[in-house]
């Protein structure tokens, strides 16, 4: 393997690749990169066994010469060392050798590396998927729908199905819904469905990893299904995660149906008054804020033994059912609102021990599931 | 209060019980006295070891933590006893309370030693008069001996209570520091254990003296804030208050149990976690505290030592929850070698008046039921009186020895 490279695209691609390699892995060569040279370009591959990523860079890119190929090959580089190492060289090109026994040479100018690889044949392969029958999103709502969504899965690992986020395709339209049991983020596109119904949870940290990324394009992400991966390709970068396994809860059941309280509120405002009531609730363990409701005075107040309290009252714009007394963690109010992008934002509760629902007053896309404080 | 007791030059006490469970026993059965007696926990195990003896049987080089079969080897004639601890408790009670007419600042330590803040009470006989009247009173009433300590702060009493055992009045001035503390070794000095000890002498601290001159910068560095702390004591100097309240600022509530033999199976592991568990859930329930954070010990065969825990998602008090996260904390950190000692601590308690619950989206329908139920007992109590509904806990079924001691001293405010 021999090639010459402009640094740029080399770092880039490198960078990507990092997103999945981690020094704590069980499997020794993933700490490694791996670079494999093809007559059309180059192919760098990162994984940590749950998160694969392969990065492509043409040889040729709109008439301009960006890898000039001098012998195909591969070879595995310390991730870590090698990204290092291109950063810091001092030409805009470098040039790349594989020489015996997987010694490599990395020259930029008047610096030359000799560093030892690793044979390319024992990095695993990567998850097959059948790159046919795929389904096909723009990359900004895919960033948006995980957005919506990630924020609210489990951190712990108590139950491991919650650190993902569940995807259902069918009926037109695709459902996104995570939940750590505390509150519940559920998204709704339309979506060209096929015959067969999907219904997966892909890690949350996956999809993080993913939105990072991808740049923010109008372009199209394809996506792949197989039992236990799911991939994600975009023009340059193919990004595969494992799925979780299990059978992630009936969102639609959770979601409650009645409705005892009905109140419409400008977002941004309620949003501003609990950030500034969350100074006060932060100081207590469960960041909680007091909601109570005198028709359309909303009063918004926290209290922390020792440290202060905190009144403030905001004018809802419609009122209907009964008035109510409700705590809740300011965290998770503040979470919700931020995914809501209407003006206006109705909340329906149904009890002070039972779940309440967010939504934009005008979008039935985004609903919100918080679970209340009980307090003694 | 605090700002008052710090102006003045106190003058403290620490009043310090000699061997307190035997002489407990001896009070309660004259015809004891003057033989060697001493209380030892379940004799057959690891852990039956001697918990206390009465100076008779130290006489025949009996001491507290020695093995029930080398104190018998030394003192055939010993006297074991099983601890009665609800003697011992009513025993320390009755002491507490000859204290605080003595004072209204008496600072309870543990069930056998306290300090008291006479400063503004021996008025005309002097400290020392006063003093000896306390001992006399609690060898009169209660028929138990005493050292007690007579120093202008709480470090220098109770350093001073230790100086003259039975029945002893120990005076500590600041100024006698250099002559009494300075030339034993630093390991002696209240506050400073092996391990601290150890990390002193690396820097050539061997006596309380070279601690008192020591550079502080370099102790800090050693040994953090404590560093400071242990220099000021080394000289004298301690300005912490005597404080009633103090038995109350409990933070945390830990149970931990010697196993009888090394074990490395994870079920029977698992099985004493448990019943960890259940003990610090009972004494939780029993002085209706919630825990915010969970430690577990585990020592290994090795004696290496280790404390692991998480902050709670929510406050726990139920045994089963316990020791669901007992046993996560343990998988995680359990390297699979044999095991000495478990311990399961529950962290930053709350009262559970005061816990307030993030509600789960799969359960808050028991919490709702839970609701209704208090709500339906508070109502019923609030027509039929307080004592028509109880619930069904045996309260202090399970405190155990060792936690036992700082437990009841809490009690009465409950």
């Amino acid at each position: 393997m021999k090639i010459i490279i402009q640094r740029d695209r080399l770092i880039q691609g490198v960078n990507d690749c990092l997103r999945a390699i981690t020094s704590r892995t069980t499997l020794a060569i993933l700490t490694n990169i791996k670079l494999s040279v093809e007559k059309n370009g180059l192919i760098l591959t990162g994984s940590d066994s749950d998160i694969s990523i392969e990065t492509f860079i043409p040889a040729e890119e709109a008439g301009d010469e960006i890898i000039e190929i001098k012998q195909t090959g591969s070879i595995c580089l310390k991730a870590s060392l090698f990204s290092e190492i291109i950063k810091k060289l001092p030409q805009d090109t470098v040039e790349l050798e594989v020489k015996e026994n997987y010694l490599t040479t990395i020259k930029s100018g008047k610096s030359e590396f000799k560093i030892n690889g690793l044979n390319a044949n024992d990095y695993p392969q990567l998850p097959t998927v059948e790159k046919d029958n795929g389904y096909s999103i723009p990359v900004d709502l895919l960033k948006t729908i995980i957005k919506q969504t990630v924020y609210a899965v489990a951190t712990t690992e108590t139950r491991p199905i919650l650190t993902g986020v569940n995807w259902v395709i069918e009926d037109g339209k695709l459902t996104c819904a995570a939940t750590d049991s505390h509150r519940l983020s559920k998204k709704v596109i339309p979506f060209i469905t096929k015959e067969q119904k999907i219904n997966i949870i892909i890690p949350g940290k996956s999809l993080e990893e993913l939105s990072k990324i991808l740049i923010d394009s109008a372009e199209s992400v394809e996506i792949f299904f197989t039992k236990n991966q799911v991939l994600f390709k975009s023009k340059n970068i193919m990004f595969y995660s494992r799925l979780l396994e299990g059978i992630y809860p009936d969102i639609e059941r959770l979601i409650p149906p009645d409705t005892k309280t009905t109140i419409v509120l400008n977002t941004k405002d309620f949003l501003k008054s609990i950030d500034r009531a969350s100074i006060l609730a932060r100081e207590n363990r469960t960041n909680t804020v007091l909601f109570t409701s005198n028709n359309e005075m909303i009063e918004i107040s926290s209290f922390t033994p020792e440290v202060g309290n905190v009144v403030e009252d905001i004018q809802a714009s419609q009122f209907n059912g009964e008035n109510l007394k409700i705590s809740f963690n300011a965290r998770y109010v503040i979470d919700a609102l931020r995914t809501i992008d209407d003006e206006e934002t109705i909340i329906r509760f149904t009890g002070i021990m039972r779940p309440f629902v967010l939504k934009g007053a005008g979008d039935d896309s985004i609903t919100q599931l918080i679970l209340p404080v009980r307090t003694v | 209060m605090e700002a008052k007791q710090r102006n003045k030059a106190r003058v403290i006490l620490h009043i310090d019980m000699n061997s307190f469970y035997a002489s407990v026993e001896v009070a309660h059965n004259p015809t004891l006295k003057g033989k060697p007696v001493a209380i030892a926990g379940n004799a057959k195990e690891r852990r039956g070891v001697i918990v206390t003896c009465s100076y008779e049987a130290r006489a025949y080089g009996v001491h507290a933590t020695m093995p029930v079969w080398e104190a018998l080897k030394k003192c055939p004639n010993l006297i074991l006893m099983e601890p009665n601890f609800d003697l011992y408790r009513e025993a320390s009670m009755n002491m507490f309370e000859i204290l605080r007419q003595y004072s209204d600042l008496v600072e309870p330590v543990s069930i056998d030693e306290g300090y008291l803040d006479i400063t503004d009470h021996y008025g005309e006989i002097g400290a020392v008069e006063y003093a000896k009247s306390i001992q006399k009173d609690i060898l009169n009433r209660l028929h138990l001996p005493s050292s007690i300590g007579i120093a202008p702060n709480k470090f220098l009493a109770k350093t001073a209570s230790d100086m003259k055992k039975p029945m002893g009045i120990f005076i500590l001035r600041k100024r006698d520091v250099p002559e009494v503390l300075w030339h034993l070794p630093a390991s002696k000095m209240h506050g400073i254990g092996d391990k601290t000890a150890e990390k002193l002498s690396s820097v050539g601290v061997y006596t309380i003296g070279d601690l008192a001159n020591f550079d502080v910068k370099i102790l800090t560095q050693l040994l953090g804030v404590n560093g400071t702390r242990l220099k000021d004591h080394a000289n004298g100097i301690d300005h912490r208050v005597v404080d009633p309240e103090s038995i109350y600022d409990f933070k945390s509530i830990g149970n931990s149990t010697t196993l009888p033999r090394d074990i490395t199976n994870q079920q029977e592991l698992y099985t004493i976690l448990d019943r960890l568990s259940e003990k610090v859930a009972s004494r939780l329930e029993y002085k209706e505290l919630m825990a915010t954070k969970l430690h577990i010990t585990i020592r290994y065969k090795d004696r290496k030592t280790y404390n692991r825990g998480c902050t709670l998602e929510n406050p726990l008090d139920k045994s089963k929850d316990i020791s669901e996260v007992a046993r996560v904390l343990f998988q995680k950190n359990w390297d699979g070698s044999a095991v000495r000692l478990l311990g399961v601590t529950a962290g930053e308690v709350i009262e559970r008046s005061s816990a307030s619950k993030q509600l789960d989206l799969f359960t808050f329908s028991n919490d709702e039921k839970t609701v209704h139920l208090e709500e339906a007992i508070s109502s019923l109590k609030e027509k039929y009186g307080e004592g028509i509904l109880q619930k069904g806990i045996k309260k202090e079924a399970n405190l155990t020895e060792n936690s036992f001691s700082k437990d009841f001293l809490r009690q009465k405010k409950e």
